[in-house]
């Protein structure tokens, strides 16, 4: 089974992409799971202090509290943890548009955009995702 | 027989569904919910006439738009959507199919539960099993209970019996494209671990019990199930194709009377219906079908927009019902065009989905093509004789140019239209020549326009520039001028930058005008940039850097073509650098300072103006005083996109 990337990687990632989390509410979640078997969810979340990054077990979708799942497949969770110190957002992006990493989105668009999503969805790729191409 | 008829013999060969014979090989498809209708279900009047056009499309057999089964709306799609869960809505059902029925069409009903895109007023949607959405458009999902299954298909087959009793003479159920049947069927919606989940066996049991279901409520009356031939999920974990054709399997054992056989989700990952998947590229799919259920009738039609395609397909046995929807959007007199050896005169889809942009804006469709979809209720959107028969001049050979030629020659004017180029097509033949999806589609509407005019009596003069001058020796010949000169990049914003004189203006290279050289930058990242900007790339090897003054690229682009070009730029190594203006031009190359006051040298041999455009409209001053009536109409008005000079060209032409 793929391993998720260390937390003080990801800890690290977020404070080099701090733009796109700076608008964020305090309370928002982004959680990283293993798309095969999916035990463990690696969390950014907003707390009083900025962004904290945590290990948690994954209970399903609807109980993990989140409000972005990405559940990346193995080759993609290999790519992500290559990337962590350096163009994360760029693989990310780049697993989302080749169906690699499924981006989940546990809230519609309006709470998203309320809880200062947009440069976070911006970075993933979602201006330019829609239906029926 | 017609001529056409003679040249397509598979397409209008009479055939059999059920107890009904078909006058041809044509289904008219319910791609498309037209948003037509109000907000509680009801069918307006705006629907019933624009399904009297599909009506007298000539197609053999007519597909209502689906109707939502279900009271509470969880199968409810569209903000307009139809609904058909109570005998109140039925009226209005029964005109349409005694209007179809009367054009000797058999008339089949769609019915329309969305599942996982579905409960567009509720604040969740209804599905097999716990998968969050993927597109944020789309409401959380709730887990369907047995007893909520079981009621489901109640609902499905109630509607059914419902169609009848309307009039219709079959019906349909959808999972096109990633609708409730498809989440039952998919692996990737339905984790299920009872009797409806799991094995593929189980995963099919929902539309196999529906199936049944509508069959027991409305024996006498035939079914068409739309399944998959292929996801384009199978990367997020869903269907393979061949798990696809299991499931085609297992609903043609269950007694379904023909599959219409589709592509993708809407939320697939991949393209399937946009311009740039070539037609005829999902055929396989569809003999693949044939195969696999030798005993039901096949139906297909996913990027097969043109009728001589399909009657080699019919005679090469691909599938015995060709199945089209948007090119009759685009051109409602297709298949009469096709029967009459007139296809030279149609306008075909190209492919720009504009339709279903606006669905997903809950808009009323549209089509880029057809300026009067949608407003055939309305007298005003009619092409009636012109009551005073006018001499009318057209300064421009581009589609708005074109678009009010045509339509007010239909009207029994009498139009020449001056362009001071040496061809007809204005900055779309500059777009076309760039484009990297399907530069036939959009040289089709030139040529379509040279067609019609030609037939029409149109004069074109064309290396005729039309100024004051000009306008005095033409003084008094004409009643109307209408000014349809396009745009050009605006250079004022940037005529005191130093070295602005050395930017060439993108639509001079797009036109092949200004040949760019080997390392070249563009200024604006919009559609007019980007184009520019990939075509020098991929065609010409060339190295090339967007610079975009906004945050995003691709800020002009129609909703459903951003991505397209997200995905071009990254796959062709583009960078662009966003929040970004030039500061500095010289020889060398460009000087550019990004949000935070930064600047940075990028060396060019070519640097390409796209910025913002401006309308050719110094023309209006000028010939005010000279003409009696004078207009203005597309991108000399507002500089926009096709779509808008199309619809304002014929606006403009019906009413002179």
């Amino acid at each position: 089974m793929s391993a998720l990337p260390e937390p003080d990687a990801w800890q690290a990632a977020a404070a080099r992409h701090n733009e796109l989390f700076a608008a964020l509410e305090p309370g928002a979640r982004i959680g990283l799971v293993a798309r095969e078997a999916p035990a463990t969810m690696l969390l950014w979340e907003v707390g009083d202090a900025g962004i904290e990054v945590r290990d948690a077990p994954f209970p399903g979708f609807a109980a993990s509290g989140a409000d972005i799942v990405l559940a990346a497949n193995a080759q993609a969770l290999g790519e992500i943890c290559s990337a962590v110190d350096a163009q994360l957002f760029v693989v990310l992006r780049a697993g989302i548009r080749s169906g690699a990493v499924v981006c989940y989105v546990l809230r519609r668009r309006c709470d998203l955009e309320a809880k200062g999503f947009e440069e976070l969805l911006d970075a993933l790729g979602f201006a330019f995702m829609g239906a029926c191409r | 027989m017609k001529p056409g008829e003679l040249k397509l013999p598979y397409l209008f060969q009479p055939g059999q569904f059920g107890r009904f014979k078909i006058k041809n090989r044509i289904k008219y498809g319910a791609c498309c919910v037209s948003n037509y209708n109000t907000r509680d279900g009801f069918i307006t009047e705006r629907e019933i006439a624009r399904m009297r056009i599909i009506a007298r499309t000539g197609c053999g057999m007519i597909t209502n738009q689906g109707a939502y089964p279900d009271p509470l709306g969880e199968g409810k799609a569209y903000f307009r959507q139809v609904a058909i869960f109570d005998d109140k809505f039925l009226p209005q059902f029964e005109r349409i199919a005694a209007d179809i029925k009367e054009q000797g069409a058999m008339a089949i009903q769609q019915i329309l539960h969305a599942g996982r895109y579905g409960g567009i007023d509720l604040g969740y949607c209804i599905q097999p099993s716990d998968v969050p959405q993927t597109l944020p458009h789309f409401r959380p999902p709730k887990v369907m209970t047995k007893d909520e299954i079981r009621d489901c298909i109640r609902q499905h087959a109630e509607a059914a019996d419902r169609a009848i009793r309307a009039g219709f003479d079959g019906t349909e159920i959808t999972s096109f494209m990633g609708y409730l049947l498809a989440n039952f069927n998919s692996r990737f919606t339905n984790q299920r671990s009872d009797e409806y989940g799991g094995s593929i066996e189980n995963r099919g049991r929902f539309m196999r019990e529906l199936i049944d279901g509508i069959k027991q409520a409305t024996p006498d009356n035939p079914l068409v199930v739309r399944l998959n031939g292929a996801e384009l999920m199978d990367k997020w974990g869903g269907n393979s194709e061949d798990e696809c054709f299991e499931l085609m399997r297992q609903a043609a054992d269950a007694g379904v009377d023909m599959i219409s056989v589709t592509v993708g989700w809407q939320e697939a990952p991949e393209s399937s219906i946009g311009r740039d998947i070539p037609p005829g590229y999902w055929n396989y799919l569809s003999e693949r079908a044939k195969k696999t259920c030798p005993n039901t009738l096949i139906t297909f039609g996913n990027r097969l927009p043109d009728p001589r395609m399909a009657d080699q397909c019919l005679r090469d046995g691909v599938f015995d019902f060709w199945e089209v929807c948007r090119p009759l959007l685009a051109d409602p007199d297709l298949i009469h065009k096709a029967a009459e050896d007139r296809l030279d005169e149609a306008r075909r889809c190209i492919g720009s989905l504009n339709c279903l942009s606006r669905l997903f804006r809950d808009l009323p469709y549209t089509c880029t093509m057809n300026p009067a979809l949608g407003h055939e209720v309305e007298p005003e959107y009619q092409v009636t004789p012109a009551a005073v028969r006018k001499k009318v001049m057209i300064i421009g050979a581009g589609p708005a140019g074109m678009e009010c030629a045509i339509t007010a020659a239909r009207r029994g004017h009498d139009v020449t239209v001056f362009d001071k180029a040496g061809r007809v097509g204005g900055n779309l033949y500059a777009y076309a020549m760039n484009d990297l999806a399907r530069p036939d589609d959009l040289l089709s509407v030139i040529s379509h326009y040279e067609v019609v005019a030609k037939r029409l009596g149109i004069e074109i003069r064309l290396n005729t520039e039309v100024h004051a001058k000009f306008m005095r020796s033409v003084l008094h010949q004409y009643d109307v001028c209408v000014v349809a000169a396009g745009a050009r990049i605006d250079r004022v914003p940037f005529e005191n930058m130093e070295g602005a004189e050395f930017m060439v203006d993108a639509l001079d290279v797009a036109h092949g005008r200004i040949t760019a050289g080997k390392r070249v930058v563009v200024i604006g990242g919009g559609k007019i940039g980007l184009t520019v900007a990939e075509a020098l790339r991929k065609n010409q090897g060339a190295e090339v850097t967007v610079v975009e003054k906004d945050k995003r690229i691709a800020g002009d682009v129609k909703p459903s073509f951003k991505w397209r070009h997200a995905s071009w730029v990254e796959e062709l190594g583009i960078p662009c650098l966003t929040l970004s203006q030039p500061v500095k031009v010289t020889k060398e190359g460009v000087t550019v300072r990004d949000g935070k006051g930064v600047e940075t040298f990028l060396p060019a041999d070519t640097v390409i103006l796209a910025a913002a455009s401006k309308p050719a409209h110094e023309l209006f001053h000028e010939f005010e005083w000279m003409v009696d009536e004078l207009h203005g109409i597309g991108d000399a008005l507002i500089p926009r996109g096709l779509e808008q000079a199309i619809q304002e060209g014929f606006r403009l032409g019906v009413r002179l």
